[in-house]
């Protein structure tokens, strides 16, 4: 019904390995500017359905349509420009920065790769630490060098430089401190207000999904199942 | 990516196979590699007087069978070596086996004797730590592992043999004989074994049960018995490959002391290009290899038992010993003014009025035979032997981040280079394209590349398996950006750190091959053939000996000295980033995202509950 209108449009999605079917048959929407909680216990295929949806690990069957495209279909090379559009953050905030590469590089990285590095570079990068809550100033430091919630906030200026519509945030604070995870959590909810952006947020925390989403749907077994 | 990590971390016994099965083949290939015509050799070995004709010659290809292709001669070869039938000798027309035969039992007696120093030698480098309970064996047996074999006996030769004149030091007649090449030969391998074993008894020292044992009343002796008894059989494999080691080094120790075994034997049949005879020795000395490998597999497996079969017990993670990056930097300034001073002289000028004169203001370090300078010599044979070190390092580490792309390539060549010494590569590669600085590089860096490629393809697998490359796709990145923006600068960078810390082995190598002949030839000035020459005139001018034996030393030094320094550095940058992320705001360390399955405990670790 709603097909013309939901950003993200996931069909019957299967991903298997080898003999293993991780997500079997899985459907759901994301319109523009919600947040879909996709909710379910560890090993339940959440992670795989990312990875899928990201194109990251083509899926076995089915399809994802964003932006009203077809993104199983399309050639590695085809994907590429249409990637920034849907941007991910990951669970391990380190792990998701390069260690060798300064916060201000990984963050300016996007607009570099992307073919939108000028003169006014460094100030959008600068605009873009800001906006999430970190001083400038760290832009020269290495991840090493910042704590974990500052990390994941550095993962989050660097996704927005690919002015993404729809974030992928794959357990985005479960690996931060109780105290920083509500910090990074308000700023989530604050750049979608701003920005318009849609989440699609994967979770396995009840409570942060009653006060974050928007709709949340339940996974087990790699299966949807009623919430 | 787990299945990948998974195969390549799991034995890689056909690949191990196939690179043994490549290495026999080349050995039974060496006649039809071998660039020079090797009917000539013959004709000469056998009548002096005859005319090099192209009937004689090709008569004698006919007799050598050296007309048929590859495959039928290998084939050929394959045959007779499963008949016991190693062929006949092309110098002195002799059945090869029985030459084999007496040669390997002399050699079996020397490395037997070797190996009861060798374990001396530990046993006393060992006590010490045992005794106190703490410390390492440290820097004096690295020193004792890293000297270079040739460079030992030599010195062994000058110092007991004939300035004392207290042994034998040609030949093999008796138990007195035996003495100094046992001891050249026993001595780097006992270094070597007591420093592992000194380096790793700290860390089980201190491991729990040791406390609770002492509590309980139980005897140092007894606890020091049982802390070896948990220190040896992880480093059993080790010893293996020490043993290995032993038979590239014998060939060095048997060719300066004159002693008949089989490493000498294949150096002489190298230099005569006797190809049945190098072939059947070759394969003696990689026979033995494999015999010590696998016996050091079954005492390992002896000693462990069932914990092998469970994986339980790995050692505590070695404290290496440090040394201040002060001893490396002296010592690469001290080689480098000698090496300047001596670049600035003439290394070939003969003056045979000069000849053997002690060092003076004019020859600071004395002359050599012919009357040339020896600091002259020394200081252009560092451009030759460093040189052509350094280019072999270039070589191998384009190579390894070549082939690091490859794990499983990386890993089974990585197997066949520990079990093959450079002096035996040598000696093939002598065979095959005649001696020369070429050949001796080409067999260096054919040996040299593996542990590299195996570093980088571990990297490679580590940085591949990161988060952040799934990252870099995630923003529309081609792969040619991701390889060289980020897989390239992680592993290209401690490779090439590692390729430069192995740079002086990698010279040792090479001078050692100059020592014995096959590599640079006179009269270029080489560091191991500067000691060779030496060797003729060592009684009356001694300091000509002494130049190139103590800048070998020195080189010995740095390769120790200086990756015992990097070593320590590396260590402080890692523990500074283990404990980064207790800045600010207190949260947890890393907890890296596992893969999907069996992470029942993530309920709990999201509650914030146990680590905090």
């Amino acid at each position: 019904m709603n097909q013309h209108t939901a950003l993200l449009d996931v069909r019957d999605l299967v991903v298997r390995y080898g003999a293993v079917t991780a997500v079997d048959h899985v459907s759901f929407t994301v319109d523009a500017g919600e947040t879909l909680a996709l909710n379910g216990p560890s090993g339940c295929g959440k992670s795989s359905t990312v990875a899928a949806v990201l194109q990251l690990r083509r899926p076995e069957n089915g399809s994802v349509r964003f932006e009203g495209r077809e993104l199983t279909t399309l050639s590695e090379r085809e994907l590429r420009p249409l990637r920034p559009r849907m941007q991910p953050v990951f669970q391990d905030p380190y792990g998701s920065l390069s260690p060798r590469h300064r916060i201000r590089d990984a963050v300016a990285e996007p607009l570099r790769v992307q073919g939108r590095w000028d003169a006014a570079g460094p100030a959008r990068v600068a605009a873009l630490l800001d906006r999430v809550g970190l001083d400038p100033a760290y832009g020269d430091r290495f991840p090493h060098e910042l704590s974990g919630g500052q990390c994941q906030r550095a993962g989050i200026a660097r996704a927005l430089a690919s002015e993404p519509r729809l974030l992928v945030l794959d357990e985005p604070v479960s690996a931060l401190d109780p105290s920083v995870r509500a910090g990074v959590l308000n700023l989530l909810a604050d750049l979608q207000d701003d920005l318009g952006l849609a989440y699609l947020f994967i979770c396995h925390d009840r409570a942060v999904v009653r006060h974050f989403a928007d709709r949340a749907v339940e996974m087990r077994g790699g299966r949807l199942v009623p919430a | 990516m787990r299945q990948a990590v998974g195969k390549s971390v799991g034995p890689a016994g056909p690949t191990r196979f196939l690179c043994l099965l490549a290495v026999l083949a080349a050995v039974g290939l060496l006649p039809w590699f071998s660039g020079r015509d090797p009917a000539l050799t013959v004709l000469r070995a056998r009548s002096a007087e005859q005319e090099a004709t192209p009937e004689a010659l090709a008569a004698i290809r006919e007799d050598l069978g050296l007309g048929a292709g590859p495959l039928s001669l290998l084939g050929r070869w394959a045959s007779g070596l499963l008949r016991g039938d190693l062929g006949t000798s092309w110098v002195s027309g002799t059945e090869v086996l029985p030459s084999v035969v007496s040669g390997l039992q002399v050699s079996l007696g020397l490395m037997g004797a070797a190996f009861a120093v060798a374990v001396l030698l530990a046993c006393a480098l060992v006590a010490p730590v045992l005794v106190r309970g703490r410390g390492t064996a440290g820097a004096f047996a690295a020193m004792l592992a890293a000297v270079p074999e040739f460079l030992l006996a030599t010195v062994a030769l000058l110092v007991c043999g004939v300035w004392l004149g207290l042994l034998p030091t040609s030949g093999w007649a008796g138990p007195a004989y035996l003495v100094l090449p046992a001891v050249a030969l026993g001595v780097p391998a006992g270094g070597l074994l007591g420093r592992l074993v000194a380096d790793a008894l700290p860390a089980v020292l201190d491991e729990r049960w040791v406390e609770l044992w002492r509590g309980a009343g139980v005897g140092r002796a007894r606890v020091a018995a049982a802390a070896l008894r948990r220190v040896l059989p992880p480093l059993v494999p080790q010893f293996g490959m020490a043993a290995v080691g032993l038979t590239g080094s014998a060939v060095a120790v048997e060719t300066v002391f004159a002693v008949p075994g089989i490493g000498r034997t294949a150096l002489g049949a190298a230099k005569s290009q006797d190809l049945p005879l190098l072939q059947g020795s070759v394969l003696a000395l990689l026979a033995l290899g494999l015999v010590a490998g696998a016996l050091a597999a079954l005492v390992r497996r002896r000693l462990l038992g069932p914990a092998l079969r469970d994986a339980g017990l790995t050692l505590p993670a070695a404290r290496p010993f440090r040394t201040r990056p002060a001893l490396p930097l002296t010592l690469a300034v001290l080689l480098g003014v000698t090496i300047g001073w001596g670049l600035l002289r003439d290394p070939y000028a003969v003056d045979t009025t000069a000849r053997l004169l002690p060092p003076s203001w004019a020859h600071p370090l004395g002359t050599d035979g012919l009357g040339r300078d020896v600091l002259a010599r020394l200081g252009h044979g560092a451009a030759t032997t460093v040189g052509t070190a350094a280019a072999v390092c270039a070589l191998s580490l384009l190579a390894a981040l070549a082939l690091g792309f490859l794990p499983r390539v990386a890993e089974g060549a990585s197997d066949i280079a520990n079990a093959l010494p450079p002096v035996i590569a040598g000696i093939l590669v002598a065979a095959a394209a005649g001696p020369g600085t070429r050949g001796a590089a080409l067999a260096v860096a054919l040996i040299s590349w593996p542990p590299l490629a195996a570093h980088a393809a571990a990297l490679v697998q580590e940085v591949r398996a990161s988060t952040f490359l799934t990252a870099q796709r995630a923003i529309g990145a081609s792969p040619w950006w991701i390889l060289t923006r980020h897989v390239l600068p992680s592993v290209a960078a401690p490779v090439t750190r590692h390729a430069v810390l192995r740079l002086p082995g990698i010279a040792l190598a090479l001078a050692s091959l100059g020592f014995l002949g096959l590599g640079a030839q006179p009269p270029t000035p080489e560091w191991g053939l500067l000691l060779d020459e030496s060797r003729a005139y060592v009684e009356r001018a001694p300091w000509a000996a002494l130049a190139p034996a103590v800048a070998l030393a020195l080189l010995a030094g740095l390769a120790v000295s200086g990756s015992a320094a990097t070593r320590g550095r590396t260590r402080r940058n890692g523990s500074a980033r283990a404990g980064r992320p207790r800045t600010d705001d207190k949260d947890r360390p890393r907890h890296p995202k596992a893969p999907a399955g069996g992470r029942d405990g993530d309920d709990e670790t999201l509650a914030g509950a146990p680590h905090a």
